[in-house]
């Protein structure tokens, strides 16, 4: 793929994750600064990087799971891996809207 | 993923809680316990204890249960013994309210059954403890929240072996002198651990947590909030002192006991001050129910601590500073918990039925599982009552005290009705009720983790 191609893909990503919805706080994951990182390299694999607003949160491993399964029906992804960091540890100002 | 659990019997525990909430209002409502009898009363005993023990306690361990593991980001040690600690803990507080009963002339029951309650009450408590130490020494070093749940845990062992001592002694089994001074003259401070150590201090160092996440506001500690823990630390450790003092023969040192006073009330002025900088720092300027109400509850911790401060008010609060007591007691912590348990229990049914499917199919917000305008009215309605029912006791109306516990009971089973009704997905519209994938149905009374309990 070309870099125009994985840009296209990562933005298609990122739209994607939009329609995932933090539990508690009722809004998208994407806007409420949740999602680190997303790469795709050339072979189609998508990389997400990604954290929850509490350290030890019982939603933790639905979110993670919600976007390795929301990345992989995007278009363009043949393989997703979705890691989740808490370094940094999410803070109230990471969230864009 | 550590400590990504979610308490499969915190539901339940929630559940009972509930059950002994309405039966110990309902009880008051119907005239039982203070102020138609004694403070000191069986009947007024045994009421208490039904809240103390089967409300606010069962409530606390079943919340714990679950936010212990969050607080720490580790999971939960000894998981398998929450259930038996339910058992222990029900049937225990069954039989001292049947012991309690029988001093009170109920036939058919006999005090005998108040040691093997509090046996059992021991061993149900105890359980917990070891459940909840083992999770926290293994985390340390400990973050603020969790230190005060770990004094919070001592406070109940030293509440829980008073409160056994005592049943020995009711129960005519022991007649040891030191035994009998302790019923006779720490009846006030086993309350003060039960009410304010365990029960209290380890809500605000849960709070210390759970309103920085719920009002999206910073949560690095204050030195506040570190003043708190100190002063309410010392505030107990001087209770327990003086409790040993009197089972060794001695008597509870005046300055020691006003001291501790003292340390407590400046730790509630400086918690409200930690809640009003919170409040302020918040990033979510629209907050929900669950958080206007727990501001109703830390404004009467704060009237109560006032009124309990200024002599004027303390000895116009009748027998016991009772009218404070209940002002504490229904204002604080049962306003806390009821507000709190309208965030929890939607928010673990949300995780339960919708988790499984989140990132595959449409899934409503766990706002979207409550009804806030209802459950709003039903809440003013409490506090409202409480408020009335507190200025009844100042003011010696027994009819007025009356009249606002049934508005009160009223008012808290209009708010169970509203959990069951978000447990029940009720209040969710049709079309992503039951999105494909999700559980076929829910139990009222156990959590089902479809990925972490695994």
């Amino acid at each position: 793929m070309s870099e125009a191609t994985n840009e296209a893909v990562r933005d298609a990503i990122r739209d994607a994750l939009r329609t995932i919805i933090d539990p508690e706080i009722g809004q998208n994951i994407v806007d409420l600064g949740l999602i680190y990182e997303v790469a795709v390299d050339d072979c189609g694999i998508a990389q997400v990087t990604m954290t929850t607003t509490t350290k030890g949160c019982p939603a933790s491993e639905y979110l993670k799971e919600a976007v390795r399964n929301c990345v992989w029906y995007v278009p363009g992804v043949e393989y997703a891996e979705v890691r989740l960091t808490y370094e940094p540890a999410w803070t109230p100002e990471m969230m864009s809207a | 993923m550590p400590g990504a659990t979610l308490s499969p019997w915190t539901m339940s525990y929630f559940s009972a809680a509930c059950l002994f909430l309405v039966i110990g209002q309902g009880m008051m409502a119907a005239g039982y316990g203070y102020p138609a009898a004694d403070v000191h009363a069986p009947v007024t005993l045994a009421v208490v204890h039904i809240l103390a023990i089967g409300w606010l306690g069962l409530l606390m361990v079943g919340a714990l249960l679950q936010f212990v593991p969050v607080l720490v980001a580790a999971p939960l040690r000894g998981r398998r013994l929450a259930l038996p600690a339910l058992g222990f803990l029900i049937l225990g507080l069954l039989l001292l309210v049947g012991g309690f009963a029988a001093l009170a002339g109920v036939e058919g029951m006999s005090p005998g059954l108040l040691p093997f309650g509090g046996l059992l009450l021991v061993t149900g408590f105890g359980l917990v403890t070891i459940m909840i130490a083992a999770t926290l020494f293994a985390a340390r070093p400990l973050p603020l929240p969790a230190r005060f749940i770990a004094v919070g845990l001592g406070a109940l062992v030293a509440t829980i072996l008073v409160g056994a001592i005592f049943t020995l002694v009711l129960s005519g089994a022991v007649t040891h002198d030191a035994a009998i001074a302790l019923v006779l003259d720490a009846v006030p401070l086993h309350a003060a651990l039960g009410l304010a150590g365990w029960l209290s201090f380890t809500a605000i160092g849960v709070s210390y947590r759970l309103l920085p996440m719920f009002m999206l506001a910073p949560d690095e500690p204050r030195a506040t909030s570190r003043a708190v823990w100190w002063t309410g630390a010392a505030a107990l450790a001087l209770v327990i002192a003086c409790v040993t003092a009197i089972a060794l023969g001695g008597a509870a040192v005046k300055w020691a006991l006003a001291l501790a006073a003292l340390f407590a009330v400046f730790a509630v002025v400086l918690y409200s001050t930690d809640l009003v900088l919170l409040f302020r720092a918040r990033r979510r300027k629209s907050v929900e129910l669950n958080i206007r109400a727990s501001y109703a509850a830390f404004a009467a911790l704060f009237f109560a601590a006032v009124l309990f401060a200024l002599p004027t008010t303390r000895s116009a609060a009748g027998e016991g500073a009772a009218a404070i007591v209940y002002l504490f007691v229904f204002g604080w912590l049962t306003g806390l918990g009821l507000a709190q348990l309208y965030k929890i229990v939607p928010f673990l049914t949300w995780l339960e039925y919708y988790g499984p499917v989140l990132g595959r199919a449409a899934v409503p917000r766990v706002q979207d599982l409550v009804e806030e305008k209802r459950a709003g009215v039903w809440l003013c309605l409490y506090y409202g009552a409480v408020a009335a029912a507190t200025l009844s006791l100042f003011t010696d109306s027994p009819a007025v005290f009356r009249i606002a516990l049934v508005a009160q009971f009223g008012a808290t089973v209009g708010l169970i009705v509203e959990l069951v009704r978000a447990r029940a997905l009720s209040m969710v519209a049709p079309p992503m009720r039951y999105p494909a994938g999700a559980p076929s149905s829910i139990s009222f009374f156990r959590s089902l983790d479809h990925r972490s309990n695994q």
